[in-house]
């Protein structure tokens, strides 16, 4: 998983911010550079809240206000909307005849909530959150977001891809008891093996423990009532709002459909002329065939999906598991107990009008007519005697298709399965040449002087990202619409149990019991495969953290090994042995090191590909240390996003210039006049990004300790 | 005229236990919009029916669901469009009680199968998500090696 890109909106001092990833495999790094009280915390916080909700805030979020302190409730209204929005890559590796096929799909997600500010009070609503899967022809909400999430970054890792410099410690702590640092590590480490299977099964047998206790509790009513009902109203009230404002951005959405389609026609008509309607009817050509191919790929897709109904599907999974049914009804053949052969017999005369004997059965004949109702007499005589019999003869014959393939033919589900697959390969294949001979030709209009055509796409991308805009308020309506109706399913669901009392029966403590024995055979398994796993992580740490820190064994450094314990305790050696205690017997700059090589070789060991998201990784280190700390550290990681004071960066640029795909400035303009040039002239407590990376300022994020300004961006900054 | 198409589960309920209902709606393409590799099942019975052939496959008792929540996910009157699977139900039924005589008594079939279904749905859930693709691709890889296994 990589993250592309990430939007605040009211989340403290995070009011309206956008900010892009990079994505490079060669420039892995992301820097935001910031000084202290600028944000790099809250957003740290932020893109946790947004990929796991409150628990990923400090304190579970308990008490913590996401709202801007400065939100004037006068003005903006008493109820704060808040939200994060994600977008986010996956790949996907999957096996093929030709070889393994990567896939990327992107995604966007969006969590929501508000807050009801009451002078120093306030109260937050439970956080929704959506998905969609961003393709070329729309975005589809998927069902269950969490579970996404919870497979792309286990939330046991949390603290590994999302990692605060000060907190990084807390593998090694001094403040905190061995047994919580031996818990975080141990807790890191199980989720790398990807056991969410038997945690899951833990989980349940829990929730089955504590559905038992609570069918033995008895529910009190209480006045509680009334409060529910008025929050059912609000909800009501607020689902009409947004439905309105929903209805809005659809018709805008409409709106500027229409008008990119005339922008369409402008241009294909503007370039209607020689050479240029030559490549105008080419791009049209392409748009059409891709078109057509999107078609294709969605009817290959459903095909797949049809394999799933087929009963092709069925012989694949049963096997010879039908071969008892299948014995019986060949005895039952064998003894001609079936065919129920009369009935079928009689239908046939009475269908052909004669008799076995040759006589008339026909209605026109008076004894035909009789002969005929006394052979449907005995056809319903045998139909009611016959109900097994009549059954099994149509199983019989209707199971042989049932039947698992003959030795040495192939199995249908394999030959269907291997058809689809070449079939989504080959055109998905074929959508990725045309895709890009598209890009081609639209590149070789943009170059043809033509300024026209030249306004005329940049209006239409104009209307491209206002659309962009209109989809992604969209979004956000759809999300808070399904968080008020997942608040409204549980208020109402409490305010009926308030009204139907009850007491269960017993039997409570005998199901306890297998409960815990369960839970128990379960916990041994998982403690088990965690030992294997734990001798990669510590060989891949003490590999990493001594090149960090540049101490060579074999030249009698102080720090000689680093291991994690069986108990699951970070422990470093120094000569002859020497157990040296992280917390007190290293430096700052090496305990930060020995963290940091942690989580990288847990990222590393996991083969899970995620970012790395570190707040202030470099305080207390210089020199040698920090270059090499930030050097092994971007070449580690599939994605490292890094929050840097101005003083964590000096003397890495050079790294950052080689290692960084994106770097940005936030700057929090209550910093002027004290400790910024210029005032940035905006009032409100809010931090604000320019695009000025570690070597260059602009008049919004210069600082009166900067020394050396350098003029970037038409005379307004410095480089 | 006898009916070769007769469905002895049309007026039978097709029952799950509550705590798989997330699931089902994750994986199954009902209620449109969905993405078809992430929600492979175009119907809930089709998830609800590869359950129960992974159960009899592998030899699974079928699970006691009597004391569960369950829900409707629909009736088998279903099983009209595809013959097959009422006789697969049938044989399933047969193979498991191994009496003949089940077959014209379709709520003891099907809550055999409704059994079945609910002990080889964990199965099913792994074979969704175990693999590093999307769970269309995993769920193909898992099932097309059950059928070179049995071959």
């Amino acid at each position: 998983m990589k993250l592309l890109r990430a939007q605040f909106s009211n989340f403290r001092l995070l009011r309206d911010l956008d900010i892009q990833f990079s994505t490079s495999p060669e420039r892995p790094l992301t820097v935001v550079r910031a000084a202290n009280e600028s944000g790099k915390t809250t957003m740290l916080n932020a893109l946790q809240w947004g990929l796991y909700g409150d628990p990923a805030l400090p304190n579970g979020g308990e008490g913590m206000r996401l709202h801007p302190i400065d939100w004037d409730a006068g003005r903006d209204g008493r109820r704060v909307p808040i939200m994060v929005t994600i977008e986010f890559e996956v790949t996907s590796v999957r096996r093929t005849p030709a070889g393994f096929k990567e896939t990327r799909r992107r995604y966007r997600l969006v969590r929501s909530t508000h807050e009801d500010v009451d002078q120093d009070r306030f109260s937050r609503a439970q956080s929704s959150v959506r998905l969609f899967a961003i393709t070329e022809t729309g975005d589809t909400p998927l069902q269950s977001p969490e579970a996404i999430i919870a497979d792309e970054l286990p939330t046991e890792l949390r603290d590994v891809f999302f990692t605060d410099g000060d907190r990084a410690l807390s593998f090694i702590e001094a403040d905190v008891a061995v047994s919580t640092k031996r818990d975080r590590v141990q807790r890191a480490i199980r989720s790398l093996l990807g056991l969410g299977v038997i945690k899951d099964a833990m989980r349940h047998v829990e929730k089955t423990a504590g559905e038992i206790n609570k069918a033995a509790r008895k529910l009190g009513g209480t006045d509680e009532l009334g409060s529910i009902a008025a929050r059912l109203e609000e909800i009501e009230t607020d689902r009409d709002r947004l439905d309105g404002e929903l209805t809005e951005a659809h018709s805008s959405h409409a709106n500027l459909d229409g008008q990119i389609a005339d922008i369409d026609r402008r241009i294909a008509s503007a370039l209607a002329k020689g050479d240029r309607e030559k490549l105008a009817n080419d791009i049209d050509a392409t748009r059409k065939e891709i078109g057509k191919i999107d078609t294709q790929l969605d009817g290959a897709v459903k095909e797949h999906a049809a394999l799933f109904r087929g009963i092709e599907l069925a012989r694949g999974v049963l096997g010879a598991a039908l071969a008892p049914a299948y014995q019986k009804l060949d005895a039952l053949y064998d003894r001609k107990e079936i065919p129920s052969a009369t009935i079928p017999v009689l239908e046939d005369r009475l269908d052909i009008g004669s008799c076995i004997c040759g006589e008339s059965l026909s209605d026109s004949d008076p004894k035909g007519a009789k002969r005929r109702a006394h052979v449907c007499e005995l056809i319903e005589k045998s139909q009611r005697a016959d109900d097994i019999q009549k059954m099994v003869t149509a199983l019989y014959f209707g199971s042989k298709a049932l039947e698992p393939p003959a030795d040495g033919e192939g199995g249908a589900f394999g030959e269907a399965y291997r058809g689809v697959v070449e079939k989504r390969d080959g055109l998905q294949d074929l959508r990725d040449d045309t895709g890009r001979k598209l890009r081609a030709l639209e590149l070789q209009i943009d170059d043809m002087p033509d300024a026209d055509v030249a306004s005329l796409r940049k209006a239409r991308r104009e209307f491209e990202n206002q659309k962009d805009r209109v989809k992604f308020r969209e979004g956000q309506i759809d999300t808070q619409l399904a968080g008020l109706v997942a608040e409204h399913g549980g208020l109402k669901e409490r305010r009926d149990s308030l009204l139907r009392e009850q007491t269960k029966g017993a039997r409570i403590l005998a199901e306890l019991e297998v409960a815990t024995d369960v839970s128990g055979v379960l916990k041994r398994a998982f403690d088990r495969i965690t030992d294997e796993e734990l001798v990669k992580v510590s060989d891949l740490m003490n590999e990493i953290f001594l090149d960090m820190i540049g101490a060579d064994a074999a030249q009698g450094a102080l720090i000689q090994r680093a291991e994690v314990s069986r108990e699951f305790d970070i422990l470093v050696f120094g000569p002859n042995g020497r157990k040296l205690d992280p917390d007190r017997d290293l430096n700052g700059a090496s305990r930060r090191a020995l963290t940091l090589a942690f989580i990288l070789a847990l990222t590393r060991v996991s083969e899970v590909e995620a970012p790395n998201v570190i707040d202030t990784p470099l305080g207390m280190m210089s020199g040698f240390v920090k270059r090499s700390v930030l050097r092994k550290a971007a070449s580690l990681s599939s994605q490292l996003v890094l929050f840097l004071t101005h003083s964590e960066i000096e003397g890495c640029e050079a790294i950052l210039d080689e290692m960084a795909g994106e770097v940005m400035t936030l700057t929090n303009p209550a910093h002027f006049p004290r400790m910024l040039v210029n005032d940035p002239g905006d009032g409100a407590r809010k931090v604000i990004r320019c695009d000025c990376n570690h070597r260059s300022h602009c008049h919004i994020c210069e600082r009166i300790d900067d020394e050396s300004p350098a003029l970037v961006d038409g005379g307004d900054a410095y480089v | 005229m006898s009916d070769r198409y007769f469905n002895p589960f049309a007026s039978v309920d097709i029952l799950v236990p509550t705590e798989f209902k997330e699931d089902f709606g994750r994986f199954c393409q009902t209620g449109g919009r969905a993405v078809i590799d992430h929600s492979p099942f175009p119907r809930m019975v089709d998830l609800w029916f590869l359950a129960v052939c992974v159960a009899a496959r592998k030899g699974l008792d079928p699970a006691e669901i009597d004391r569960r929540d369950t829900y409707k996910i629909i009736d088998g009157s279903i099983f009209s469009s595809d013959p097959w699977r009422v006789h697969t139900l049938m044989m399933i039924a047969i193979s498991q009680s191994n009496d003949v005589g089940i077959v014209v008594e379709p709520r003891r079939m099907m809550s055999l199968a409704n059994g079945l279904a609910t002990a080889g749905f964990p199965h099913v859930m792994d074979m969704l998500k175990d693999g590093d693709a999307e769970p269309i691709w995993n769920l193909s890889e898992a099932i097309e090696t059950l059928e070179r296994d049995a071959a």
